[in-house]
């Protein structure tokens, strides 16, 4: 039902209730219904503006009369409307769905029905909000100005103009008729809480502890940690604010009084369950109490058309939304059979023309006629009230008292709680359970069509509930067809519009909506008016008599109809033992005498479609007086899918194991061609490669060498691996190549043993496995990288020492290596060092451009190799290659010629040649040696300057930087810095 | 969809079978042959606890001495740590001592441990007596499961009374679940909650969020 018709009566002009919905309004233990509704206002400039406008209301609103304005949220940009989840709890599927709306006054939670409507609603309030777009307007709301509804709080940090103007609000119609709470009671519990809560006050101080309310929303059901005092008392002064409020406000709360229809409803005196003066029901203990409470507050209240009931079948009670309990859920009705089985329900099935009386009689012979308590009633009426008032304005008193004539009729034995109830205009759709089945009992909808005049009025049509009874869909339909012997073309159409037009929303709103037909059990009641045909009054009546019902079956037009596959597809009807009907004279049990003097009928029938349905009785009650029809009842057997628990947890299990596989399935994981690698005789500056290929497998990944704990890069600085991440499709493979160099800045740890061809690097996929690579091998100690005074101790070829002696001579310190006495005939200077000069010496003086020409690649392994392995006879390079060999070998130096130590005192007596040539005499004896052997070379050169174009300042520069270097190691040395110790190497060469 | 996810971390010598202890938990099935794991792989499984879901997220590394290194540093953030032993390999279970060392020196120091003598379908060549595994588990404050991979015996109960306890630990407030160090993540369930509140956008909210 739209109750948005209701609100929009309200309204004036320009403004328009987009949707509405009804909803309980939750303050601590305290539950509220109101209407909410979306409320759209379009300004002149056709912008709009959008507020929710909060309404209590008296039973399900259908006129304005009916709701009572009691605030206005504005959507404003702090406006926020969002689904929380209650803290811990399983999510239920069907349970009701709790919303908290912020903004930066108020905070309120709300519970709101389950299903499409909810959603529609939530995605409509989202859509209205106006964003957080800062170049959009702030809406401004001057046209809520027009409306009142509770007072402000004179305390509001912010009084807003519409809700405080009194000059406005004496020009506003009050909303609500006389049958509701006046403002003044209102008033009244203003006067009981001057700071009221927000709940009541639109800008009340509800703001003040927002997360307190939150935290009371989460925590409900369940021990609240940690509640501060303060809270505490606030909520019992809103207790005591509504209990106030009940008092005054009479009518208002009478969703509240607690005693249930069930008990009510039970005139044979059998105890109710709870206190039956309570006017709340107790504090709930935990959620399935506050569910229960919630039923019994709703089988009070006739008209009301929310149902709260948990899936206790809990085949849909997945926890919250998500790819993974998607799956869940549609595994879980895939393997339906595994784990349920089928139980017999007894329902009764009752259809009853009325004929727009009052109930006079008692209902039991029609409805307890039975020996067993029924589980489930569904009792139909058609024809309820015939006035205009019912007709028009859809409202009629003859409702609650067939309700309550039902209620006090239903089967002695047992208690029943009201699932749902449904009317149109005269068709009215009650359904019950017997109570220990409320529990199983969800997804309820309920749904109405008229087919009457102009097709779509509801003075003919019909009314359905649907719901899911354990893990069974059943649809109940009570239809009233049009009137007439020769009409049943008319009826035919009317069944087809039901059909076609009965739609419910799903759960799951991207899913279309149910039909009728897309039950497992479909029960079909109601006034169907098809008539008995090609007979006369008389004759029928003789039939009639006679007990002739088959003979008279015959000419039954549904019978015709539904031989002829026109209707009722797949129904079934069973066989008819009882004499027609309908036409009797009111009270009596004659036919027809009225001028009309119609012919006797089977109006009333009851079909049914779907598996394990048993018809146990079909007849009609001759004993209810009341109308000129008789009232028919079935009863069935039906049986329903129940979960048997174990072989669902299996089940559920089994699920949750085959995604867990799946899952462990879809981590990347890839397959390598080689993860242990070895690179052996790695010589200084001689590039070793090694290759392998990632293979991915199915699932895309993302690989990347990752540092290990504690250490700056992937891996060692030697190694480098090209990519060294990069992203692989499915059945893609790349290769990945392993670099090992070694250079200045690493071969000296490799000489002397503090560093080894040994690493591990860690091949990271995201989200993935990591795979670990071992790098082994063994480096070549070679002279470049190592320190003059070490080479100046090895009179053999480094090559030809052993490991520990390179490594015991490298760590030596110069220190040390100066103290001669402690070791033996050292050479004055490096002898590879000799080897090149005296190369150069012999070969190159006459070089054009020497030191300016690069040398060959090639040539520099072999010439490291002759250096290392001492076969200077085998030396036989391009003049260029050694050369360059020995600007390397300066330049590998791990102390450079003038030690680092001197560095700055160079500098500063650049120019000064004396002071110069004092510091080169405080240089380590090697180094002083290595140095004077040089500058000795380079004069030799610069006396063939005429035919190798060198001279002083080419060398000095050569040279300047790569005997004098910085010891902070810059790799550019700023420009004044290379000109100094340019400056000093040329007073040298001179 | 979980309220709570754990991660575990399974050590021990190479060859005790952790690989095949995760493989029988995650996928019930055994691989008699199998590579040596070298690297770290993972696998998850959704187990219920006390009517939660909570997810465990299994981290199973190289047993080799030459990982060691490397391995350690994923012990950082386990809240659950199935030290395993060959039972018919003593050394393995000699080892335990610098295995335990090393975790609880790398791990955070509620991180739940359980010891593990694991191919217990292998009586005829057991070389560590089964008092032996509880004596020293007690000594060390460990829970204590003899395990068979192949069989599936005890594996299921090895990994969720470790979760048990994990749980318990959460329950008593030892454990500081907001800290992911501790290994243990609050789920979606939970966590979903809190963090849309954090986003005060204004005009973004629920309406959606329904698949």
């Amino acid at each position: 039902m739209d109750q948005s018709v209701a609100i929009q009566e309200t309204l004036v002009e320009g403004e328009y209730c987009v949707i509405a919905v009804q909803g309980v309004l939750c303050k601590g233990d305290s539950r509220q219904s109101r209407l909410l509704g979306l409320v759209r206002y379009r300004l002149e400039n056709d912008a709009q503006e959008h507020a929710l406008f909060l309404y209590t209301h008296r039973r399900m609103a259908i006129t304005g009369d009916d709701v009572s304005l009691d605030q206005i949220v504005p959507l404003s940009k702090d406006f926020m409307l969002e689904e929380v989840s209650p803290d811990g709890e399983l999510y239920i599927l069907g349970s009701d769905v709790t919303v908290q709306l912020n903004t930066a006054e108020l905070k309120l939670v709300f519970q709101l029905p389950f299903g499409s409507h909810t959603r529609t609603f939530l995605q409509e309030v989202a859509r209205a909000c106006p964003g957080f777009d800062p170049e959009t307007r702030d809406p401004e709301f001057e046209w809520l100005s027009r409306h009142t509804c509770a007072e402000p709080d004179a305390e509001s940090p912010k009084p807003r103009e519409w809700n405080s103007d009194p000059g406005t609000r004496s020009g506003f119609a009050p909303i609500g008729g006389s049958r509701h709470q006046s403002r003044n009671a209102r008033r009244g519990l203003e006067d009981v809480l001057p700071r009221g809560p927000g709940y009541i006050l639109l800008w009340g101080g509800a703001a003040e502890e927002p997360e307190f309310l939150l935290a009371e929303e989460m925590h409900e059901g369940g021990p609240v940690r940690g509640r501060r005092p303060l809270a505490g008392r606030r909520d019992e002064a809103l207790e005591e604010a509504d209990w106030e409020m009940s008092a005054g406000g009479g009518s208002r709360e009478r969703d509240c009084a607690g005693v249930s229809n069930v008990d009510s409803s039970r005139p044979n005196g059998r105890g109710p369950d709870q206190p039956s003066g309570a006017r709340c029901p107790e504090k709930p203990e935990n959620s399935l109490t506050r569910q229960n409470k919630s039923k019994s507050d709703m089988s009070e209240k006739v008209r009301s058309a929310t149902v709260t009931v948990s899936d206790k079948a809990h085949i849909l009670s997945v926890q919250k939304f998500g790819l993974r309990d998607t799956i869940v859920r549609s595994h879980l009705v895939q393997k339906e059979e595994n784990y349920t089985y089928i139980q017999n329900f007894r329902f009764f099935v009752g259809t009853y023309n009325v004929n727009g009386q009052s109930p006079k009689e008692c209902l039991r012979p029609w409805l307890s006629h039975s020996a067993l308590a029924p589980d489930v009633y569904c009792v139909g009426f058609q024809e309820l009230d015939l006035s205009k008032e019912a007709f028009f304005f859809h409202d009629t008193p003859k409702e609650e008292e067939w309700f309550k004539a039902v209620s006090e009729s239903l089967h002695p034995d047992a208690k029943y709680a009201k699932v749902k109830f449904v009317r149109l205009v005269g068709i009215m759709l009650l359904l019950y359970v017997k109570q220990e089945h409320a529990a199983y009992i969800s997804e309820v909808e309920a749904e109405t069509v008229g087919t009457g005049i102009m097709g779509r009025m509801g003075n003919k049509g019909g009314v359905a509930i649907r719901f899911q009874l354990h893990n069974t869909s059943i649809c109940v339909v009570n239809s009233h067809l049009a009137a007439h012997t020769e009409e049943y073309e008319r009826r035919n159409q009317d069944y087809r519009d039901i059909c076609s037009r009965m739609q419910f929303p799903q759960v799951d709103p991207s899913q279309p909506p149910l039909t009728i037909n897309k039950h497992d059990v479909i029960l079909w009641l109601g006034d169907l008016n098809y008539r008995i045909e090609e007979l006369d009054v008389g004759k029928v009546k003789k039939l009639v008599e006679e007990k002739a019902f088959q003979t008279l079956y015959a000419h039954d037009q549904l019978k015709i109809q539904v031989a002829a596959r026109t209707i009722f597809d797949g129904f079934t009807e069973g066989e008819i033992t009882f004499q027609p009907t309908y036409k009797y004279d009111t009270g009596s049990d004659d036919w027809d005498t009225s001028e009309k003097c119609r012919a006797p009928a089977w109006c009333d029938r009851i079909l049914w479609k779907g598996k394990n349905i048993t018809q146990l009785s079909y007849q009609s009650h001759m004993a209810l007086k009341t109308s000129d029809h008789k009232p028919v009842s079935s009863v069935f057997d039906i049986g329903v899918r129940v979960v048997n628990e174990e072989l669902y947890r299996k089940t559920l299990e089994e699920i949750v194991r085959s995604l867990d596989k799946m899952e462990n399935a879809n981590i990347p994981s890839v397959t390598l061609s080689k993860r242990e690698f070895c690179f052996e005789n790695v010589k200084y500056m001689q590039l070793q490669t090694e290759s392998f290929t990632i293979h991915n497998s199915q699932v895309p990944c993302q690989f990347e060498f990752i540092n290990k704990p504690d250490e700056e890069s992937y891996c060692k600085q030697w190694l480098t691996a090209r990519p060294s991440k990069g992203f692989l499709l499915p059945d893609s493979h790349v290769e990945i190549e392993l670099e090992l160099f070694v250079n200045k800045s690493t071969a000296t740890k490799l000489n002397s043993g503090k560093d080894t061809i040994e690493d591990i690097l860690v091949l990271h996929l995201e989200r993935g496995k990591d795979y670990f690579l071992s790098v082994s091998g063994n480096y070549l100690p070679s002279c470049f990288g190592s320190p003059i005074h070490t080479l100046c101790y090895m009179r053999e070829p480094i090559l030809d020492l052993p490991l520990k002696t390179v490594s015991d001579l490298t760590l030596m310190s110069v220190q040390t290596a100066d103290d001669r006495s402690q070791l033996e005939n050292p050479m004055e200077i490096p002898k590879e060092l000799w080897m090149m000069v005296d190369y150069l010496y012999r070969n190159a003086v006459q070089q054009e451009d020497l030191f300016q020409q690069p040398g060959l690649r090639p040539e520099f392994d072999h010439i490291r190799d002759c250096l290392d392995t001492g076969m200077i006879d085998q030396l036989c390079a391009n003049n260029h290659s050694v050369a360059e060999a020995l600007l390397l070998f300066l330049e590998s130096l791990p102390e450079p010629v003038i030690c680092y130590s001197a560095y700055h005192s160079c500098l500063e007596c650049s120019g000064n040649y004396a002071a110069s040539k004092q510091i080169i005499l405080t240089l380590p004896s090697f180094h002083k040696n290595v140095f004077n052997y040089l500058m000795a070379f380079l004069q030799e050169l610069l006396k063939n300057s005429a035919n190798n174009h060198l001279d002083e300042n080419i060398l000095a520069s050569i040279f300047g930087s790569l005997l004098l270097r910085n010891p902070a190691r810059h790799q550019k040395l700023d420009m004044a810095e290379k000109k100094k110790a340019q400056e000093f190497i040329h007073q040298f060469l001179c | 969809a979980y309220a709570y996810l754990f991660k575990y971390i399974i050590i021990g010598d190479t060859g005790v079978g952790k690989s095949c202890l995760l493989l029988q938990f995650t996928d019930k099935r055994f691989q008699p042959v199998h590579d040596l794991t070298i690297g770290v792989e993972f696998g998850a499984r959704m187990i219920t606890i006390d009517g939660k879901q909570i997810k465990l997220q299994i981290w199973d590394t190289a047993g080799q001495e030459s990982f060691r290194s490397i391995t350690r540093s994923y012990y950082r953030g386990a809240a659950g740590a199935l030290l395993v032993y060959d039972i018919t390999r003593r050394d393995t279970f000699n080892h335990l001592t610098t295995w335990l060392e090393d975790a609880r020196q790398h791990s955070n120091s509620n991180m739940v441990i359980m010891l593990i003598g694991n191919k217990s379908d292998l009586e005829s060549r057991r070389e560590v007596k089964k008092e032996e595994g509880e004596a020293f588990a007690r000594e060390h404050g460990l829970i204590f499961m003899e395990t068979s991979a192949k069989t599936a015996s005890n594996v299921e109960e090895a990994f969720i009374n470790t979760a048990k306890e994990i749980y318990e630990k959460i329950q008593e407030g030892v454990f500081d679940i907001n800290n992911e160090a501790n290994g243990i993540k609050i789920g979606p369930q939970h966590a979903a909650t809190n963090a849309s509140h954090g986003s005060n956008q204004g005009g973004q909210q629920a309406g959606g969020g329904c698949c």
